[in-house]
């Protein structure tokens, strides 16, 4: 099996690499399709690898995004046909008498989108440091016996996550966001545009950009990419935390291609790429569709519980629950390890959530920042003195998985939600994690060495329903297509929740995050109960209680254990 | 010759050292251990869940010393030492057959 899997594995890498030697499509660089005139509109837009065509002055929009550029209406029964005609024709006369204006808003237009992307690119670089950050958090939290273990694990979920991703999983993901959901921020990418299942305001999967080649070969789509990929990687490191120190190294391989390939992608198209969760407010009058800001639910509670699937189907590590059911401690190993990659983690998400209006042109970053850090505090805060008050001494690993969670709870509202409701939010998160692991521990008895399931998973849904009650109205105006004019008869209104007045948010809300569960529980569980039973993924008795460094990697985790002969 | 083996609290090393240094010793060795005594372990917490700390950290110092030395030695790692708390740890005296110093060839009391 384990032969077969790496052979499997070269045959996909080879393919990959055929594929990534065709020839790039012919896109000169100096044939702008953005200058096209409107009768070209139907031809299939072109990618612009060398970006010498993207941001112009279509691009240039003031600070409530209006655009300079108006463009000519078309539907002559509008009833504001006339007033936009008459705007069009006024645009016109004034771009004919200073065409020098013009020429300045094709500048504006491209500094806009490099603005963006140079923003997009640095958050995403952030979000890519969380990996180390995760890698600390995890390895400290176990038992030092697997210390290597947990490198590997962490090491090798970004490298074949991503090679997934890359094949297939942005196309599958973002194959189609120019139908519906557009990142005009960083120009549009307008040659994503096609479904592979579904079509319209009903899209299931993406179909364009697999080996981020042929249309993805564009300067806007790889930035998107890049930004992407490193928001999967969260998902898939997520899963480490509650299967270490059991799991064999073939199996985890195959949960990481899974998740990088399918599992995110296909939610993420739902919600992120136009799909039709996030167009329920299009289709059924839900609000504004399904929304996630950033991804307490498209990344966290993806992986959250595909984490608590195959946790389930692994089972418990051995002694972990003694006669009875009785809950044994194996205590963490490394408390510095954890708190600094906890802090790394904090670090990282500023990119996470303020990074996620692909743009630094949109001002909300500053108070998405400001929310991001909120939650983390009040999470951690309530954590710490829940454990202070129910056990008589604060946990350190509990303060930290309480920052987490604060973290998690607040990336799909950040944007969305005042301080205030945001640091409520926190303390949500709070007591949501440390409720959580005493949940697991004492009644599902689902063994989650670093608490994944609890901050990533129950964190992730108690952030997608807390956007649906928090928020206050104040951004988002025509987010996913919903109330670009006027939203609840007010103009310039954007996502609002519950409790500001829009009850059907709330229960889109509510029912994204449980369909989230089911899928990624429901998927995970029955691709690997299927695989466990046709070869165990769990290691040998012998093996869990040696350690897994030795057996499986062939080298002890830390220095002072290696093998090499003394005082060499 | 005698060998001094003393298991100390951590914190008590550097004053018995002094001590020691203090009264004519050459030299000591010095690992970290962990052990049990009648102080026994003591539960804790970690993450809701109960476990025990049943081996608490100890420093162990090994000095070799001529027989006429060993008392003021022992007495001296003895009021450097105690703190009167559970825990305050032990001292094992035993006999030494030879001690060669490797540079030299040295043996006896001339190595030690």
């Amino acid at each position: 099996m384990k032969k077969l899997f790496v052979l499997f594995s070269m045959i996909v890498l080879l393919a990959t690499a055929s594929f990534a030697d065709a020839p790039p499509p012919a896109a000169p660089a100096g044939e702008a399709p953005a200058s096209a005139a409107p009768s070209m509109a139907q031809e299939e837009p072109k990618p612009d690898p060398a970006g010498l065509a993207t941001g112009d002055k279509k691009d240039a929009v003031d600070a409530a995004g209006n655009a300079f550029v108006v463009a000519e209406p078309t539907d002559k029964t509008a009833p504001d046909y006339a007033q936009k005609k008459k705007d069009f024709d006024d645009y016109q006369g004034q771009a004919t008498k200073e065409p020098l204006a013009v020429k300045l808003a094709d500048t504006v237009g491209h500094v806009r989108i490099a603005t963006n992307v140079a923003w997009t690119l640095n958050t995403g670089y952030l979000v890519l440091f969380m990996q180390a950050g995760f890698a600390l958090l995890t390895v400290g939290l176990v038992r030092k016996k697997n210390a290597a273990h947990l490198m590997m694990l962490n090491f090798a979920a970004y490298v074949f996550a991503f090679i997934a991703y890359y094949a297939v999983g942005f196309a599958f993901q973002f194959g189609a966001v120019a139908v519906n959901a557009a990142p005009t921020n960083l120009g549009g990418t307008p040659t994503l545009n096609h479904f592979l299942l579904g079509s319209g305001l009903w899209g299931f999967l993406g179909g364009k950009g697999f080996f981020l080649s042929g249309p993805a070969y564009d300067a806007g789509s790889h930035v998107f990419a890049l930004f992407e990929v490193v928001f999967m990687e969260t998902a898939g490191y997520i899963i480490v935390g509650a299967i270490c120190e059991r799991i064999t190294f073939w199996s985890f391989l195959l949960c990481e291609i899974f998740i990088g390939a399918i599992l995110y992608p296909t939610f993420g198209c739902w919600v992120w790429g136009g799909g039709w969760l996030s167009q329920l407010g299009n289709t059924m009058g839900l609000g504004h569709g399904y929304v996630d800001f950033a991804g307490s639910t498209v990344v966290h509670a993806v992986g959250g519980f595909a984490a608590m699937a195959i946790s389930i189907v692994l089972g418990p590590r051995l002694g972990k629950f003694g006669p009875g059911g009785k809950v044994r401690a194996f205590p963490a190993h490394n408390l510095v390890y954890v708190v600094t990659g906890t802090f790394i983690l904090l670090f990282g998400w500023m990119g996470f959530n303020p990074g996620s209006t692909l743009g630094a042109t949109d001002l909300r970053i500053g108070v998405v920042a400001i929310n991001t850090n909120l939650a983390a505090v009040s999470g951690s805060a309530t954590a710490l003195l829940f454990w202070y008050w129910k056990f008589g001494k604060p946990d350190i690993t509990m303060a930290c998985n309480g920052m987490l969670a604060g973290l998690v709870a607040i990336t799909a509202p950040c944007a969305f939600v005042s301080p205030t409701s945001a640091f409520i939010i926190g303390i949500l998160a709070g007591l949501v994690v440390c409720l959580g692991v005493l949940f697991n521990d004492h009644v599902t008895k689902i063994d989650d060495p670093c608490g994944a399931i609890s901050v990533h998973g129950f964190g992730g849904l108690l952030g997608g329903i807390c956007l649906g009650l928090f928020a206050d109205g104040t951004y988002g105006a025509g987010w996913n297509g919903v109330g670009a004019t006027t939203y609840l008869g007010q103009a310039g209104r954007g996502v609002t929740g519950l409790l500001y007045g829009d009850t059907k948010q709330f229960l889109v809300q509510l029912m994204g995050a449980a369909i989230c569960a089911a899928w990624a529980f429901g998927a995970t569980f029955i691709v690997f109960k299927a695989v466990n039973a046709v070869k165990p993924m769990r290691v040998s008795k012998e093996v869990e209680l040696e350690g897994l460094d030795v057996p499986q990697f062939g080298l002890p985790g830390y220095p002072e254990d290696a093998p090499s002969p003394l005082g060499s | 010759m005698k060998k001094i083996e003393a298991v100390i609290k951590p914190f008590k090393l550097s004053d018995v050292k002094d001590k020691l240094m203090g009264l004519g010793a050459h030299g000591m060795t010095v690992t970290e251990v962990k052990g049990l005594g009648r102080q026994k372990g003591h539960p804790e917490l970690y993450r809701g869940a109960e476990y025990t700390i049943d081996f608490v950290p100890k420093t162990k110092l090994e000095v070799v010393v001529a027989e006429d030395q060993v008392e003021k030695m022992a007495e001296a790692i003895i009021s450097a030492a105690h703190t009167g708390q559970m825990g305050d740890g032990k001292i094992f005296v035993t006999p030494v057959e030879e001690t060669i110093r490797i540079r030299t060839k040295e043996l006896g009391r001339e190595a030690v």
